[in-house]
C-alpha cells in the first residue's frame, strides 16, 4: 500500500517535470506576446498585467496575415489532394497489375524513399523556371506534389491496398463495372483510413515547409506565413514582444487542428511508420 | 479474366503520378549528377566538362568538409538523444494513470509547429542578451550565464536540443503504439523468474521494441542530415561556420553563389553520405534483429 502510493507519486512527479520542461518554453512564447517590452524584460515568466491584444494587431498587419493564411491554405490544400488522388491510383494500380512495367515503375518511386530530394534542387530551379513556373502557387504545388511527397503517399497506400480483398473488384468487373469506376466507387471509400494518414503527414509537411516556397516563391502577395515570419525578424529583432505574436499567428492554424484531431493526428504518425 | 483493356485503364491510372515524379525528380536528380562534373555558375556562359574539379574544390575546401562533419555529428547525436529520450518517455508515460495522457499530448505538440519558427523562438530563448530566458533561469539559480548561440564550442549543440525538444514526441508516439503491442504475459512470465524492472526492460521491453527502433533510428538520422531550417533560423551557420551543415552549404553555394556546379557536387556528396551512413545502420539493425530473433 505504502510502497504503491510512493509509486505513484513518483509518476506524478514525473509526469509535471515533464510538462514543465516541454512547456515552458511554449508558455512562454504565449505569456510574452501580451507583454510590453519593459515588462518582459522585468519578470519574463510572469501572468502579463493585462490581456493586451495590441501586440496581436501590429503583428496581424506587419505579417499580412489574411493574405498569407490564404496561401498556405491554397498551396497545403490543393497539394494534398492532388497526392491522395494520383499517389491512391498509381499504388492501385501497383498492387493490382502482374505487369513488369508497373513494377519497375514502383520500383523508381521507391528510389524517392531513400535519395532526399534536396539533392535535385538546383537543378530543380531551372526545370521550374523552364516550365514558367517560378512565383507561382502551382509550382509549389507541383514541387511539394511530385518532388517531396509522392513517394511516401504511394508506399502507405500500396501497403493498405494489398490488403483489400480483390473479389470485391471482381465482382464489380463481371456487373460490367470498368476499371476507373471500380477503383473511385468501390476501392477507394475503402481506404479511409489509410488515406487520412496520407492527408495529415502531408498536410503537416507541406504547411510547416520553408524551403519550397523560399526558393520558389518571390513576391510579397504571393508569400506564405512562414516567408512573412522570416520577413520581419530583422525589422522586429530587438522588438521580441512585437515579434512573439507572429510566432504564435503562424503556427496557431496547426495549434488549432492539433487540438482538435489529436487522436487522428497521433493514429497518422503510428500508420506511417509501419514499414512495407 | 480481364483483358487488355484493363491494362491500358492502369497505364492511364499510374502515368499522371509517374510522369510528374519523372520530371521533377528523377530528372533533376540525375542533371545534379551530370552538372556535378560541369563548370556550370552564373558567372559561364558555356557550360564545359570539367571531370572531378568541382569535388577536388570541396574537398579543400575547410568550410565545407566543416559542413559534412557538422551534419554527420549533428545526424547521429540527435538519433541517439532523440531515441533514448523517446523510449524513456514512452516507458514512463505508457503507465496507466491520470495525467498520462495530458502529458503524451503535451509532449507531442511541438512536432506541430514549423522548426522554422521553433528556431526563431529558441533564438531569444537561448539568447545571450540580457532577455536570454535560459541564462535568466541559470542566474537565478546562481550559475553562470552560457554564450548558447556564439560560442563555436557549443552553438551545434545547442540547435541540436532546440530539435530534440521538438521531435522526441513524434518518435514517442511510435515506441508508445509498439509497446501496446506487447503481449503482457511476457511480463507475467519474467516476474516469476524474479527480474527487476530494470531487466525487464533489457530483455523484454526493448527487443519488442525493434521494430519501432529501426523505424525511429533511420528516420532520425535521414531527418538529421537535412537539417536546414532550425540553422537557418538560429545561427546562419555560425558563429564562423561551427553550425554551417550540407544543406546550409549548398543552398547558399547553389543560390546566393551562383555557384550551381559546386553545390550540385556537395549534392552527390549529400546523397553518398545519406546511403553510407543509413546503410551502414541498416547492417546494424539486422545484425541485431538476428541476435533478438
Amino acid at each position: 500500500m505504502m510502497k504503491k502510493r510512493l509509486t505513484n507519486g513518483f509518476y506524478r512527479l514525473g509526469f509535471i517535470l515533464i510538462s514543465v520542461v516541454v512547456g515552458l518554453p511554449l508558455y512562454y512564447l504565449v505569456v510574452t506576446t501580451f507583454k510590453t517590452p519593459e515588462e518582459a524584460a522585468l519578470s519574463p515568466l510572469g501572468l502579463p498585467s493585462s490581456l493586451n491584444f495590441t501586440n496581436y494587431q501590429r503583428a496581424l498587419e506587419a505579417m499580412n496575415y489574411g493574405n498569407a493564411l490564404k496561401n498556405n491554405l491554397i498551396i497545403t490544400v490543393s497539394a494534398v489532394i492532388l497526392l491522395v488522388v494520383f499517389a491512391s491510383m498509381a499504388a492501385y494500380v501497383i498492387s493490382r497489375s502482374q505487369s513488369k512495367l508497373f513494377k519497375t515503375m514502383y520500383n523508381i518511386f521507391l528510389v524517392g524513399l531513400i535519395i532526399p530530394f534536396q539533392i535535385a534542387i538546383v537543378p530543380l530551379y531551372q526545370i521550374i523556371s523552364g516550365l514558367n513556373l517560378m512565383n507561382t502557387h502551382l509550382g509549389v504545388i507541383l514541387v511539394s506534389v511530385f518532388c517531396i511527397n509522392l513517394p511516401l503517399s504511394i508506399f502507405l497506400l500500396r501497403g493498405f491496398i494489398s490488403t483489400v480483398p480483390v473479389e470485391l473488384e471482381e465482382a464489380a468487373f463481371l456487373d460490367g463495372c470498368g476499371t476507373f469506376k471500380t477503383f473511385w466507387l468501390i476501392i477507394f471509400p475503402l481506404l479511409k483510413p489509410i488515406i487520412s494518414t496520407v492527408v495529415i503527414l502531408n498536410a503537416l509537411a507541406i504547411w510547416n515547409d520553408f524551403l519550397t516556397p523560399l526558393l520558389f516563391l518571390q513576391s510579397p502577395d504571393k508569400a506564405v506565413l512562414l516567408q512573412e515570419v522570416y520577413k520581419n525578424v530583422g525589422p522586429f529583432s530587438t522588438n521580441w514582444t512585437s515579434f512573439f505574436p507572429m510566432l504564435v499567428l503562424s503556427v496557431l492554424p496547426l495549434v488549432v487542428f492539433y487540438i482538435i484531431m489529436q487522436k487522428r493526428v497521433i493514429e497518422g504518425v503510428v500508420a506511417g511508420s509501419v514499414k512495407g | 479474366m480481364y483483358g487488355k483493356k484493363r491494362e491500358r485503364v492502369f497505364l492511364l491510372m499510374i502515368l499522371p503520378a509517374f510522369v510528374g515524379f519523372f520530371i521533377l525528380f528523377i530528372v533533376p536528380t540525375l542533371m545534379s549528377f551530370f552538372y556535378s562534373m560541369t563548370n556550370w555558375s552564373v558567372y559561364n556562359a558555356n557550360l564545359r566538362f570539367v571531370g572531378l574539379d568541382n569535388y577536388r574544390q570541396l574537398f579543400t575546401d575547410t568550410k565545407t568538409i566543416a559542413s559534412i562533419t557538422n551534419t554527420v555529428k549533428y545526424a547521429v547525436l540527435i538519433t541517439v538523444f532523440q531515441n533514448i529520450i523517446a523510449i524513456l518517455l514512452a516507458v514512463f508515460l505508457s503507465k496507466k494513470m491520470k495525467g498520462a495522457n495530458f502529458t503524451k499530448s503535451l509532449v507531442f505538440l511541438p512536432a506541430v509547429l514549423s522548426i522554422l519558427v521553433t528556431g526563431f523562438l529558441f533564438q531569444y530563448i537561448m539568447s545571450s542578451a540580457d532577455y536570454g530566458l535560459f541564462n535568466r533561469i541559470i542566474q537565478f539559480f546562481g550559475g553562470q550565464p552560457v554564450n548558447w548561440l556564439g560560442d563555436a564550442n557549443i552553438a551545434l549543440y545547442s540547435v541540436l536540443i532546440t530539435q530534440v525538444w521538438q521531435w522526441s514526441g513524434w518518435s514517442m508516439v511510435i515506441y508508445i503504439a509498439n509497446l501496446k503491442s506487447i503481449d503482457s504475459a511476457l511480463y507475467e512470465a519474467a516476474d516469476i523468474d524474479g527480474a527487476g524492472s530494470i531487466r525487464k526492460f533489457f530483455t523484454v521491453t526493448l527487443p519488442l521494441l525493434y521494430p519501432a527502433v529501426s523505424f525511429n533510428i533511420l528516420m532520425s538520422l535521414i531527418g538529421g542530415m537535412k537539417v536546414f531550417d532550425v540553422i537557418f533560423a538560429m545561427t546562419k551557420g555560425g558563429p564562423g561556420y561551427a553550425t554551417e551543415t550540407i544543406m546550409t552549404t549548398m543552398i547558399r553555394e547553389g543560390f546566393n553563389s551562383g555557384r550551381n556546379a559546386y553545390a550540385s557536387a556537395l549534392a552527390v556528396i549529400f546523397f553518398i553520405v545519406v546511403f553510407v551512413l543509413s546503410r551502414i545502420v541498416i547492417i546494424f539493425l539486422n545484425r541485431w534483429e538476428r541476435k533478438i530473433s
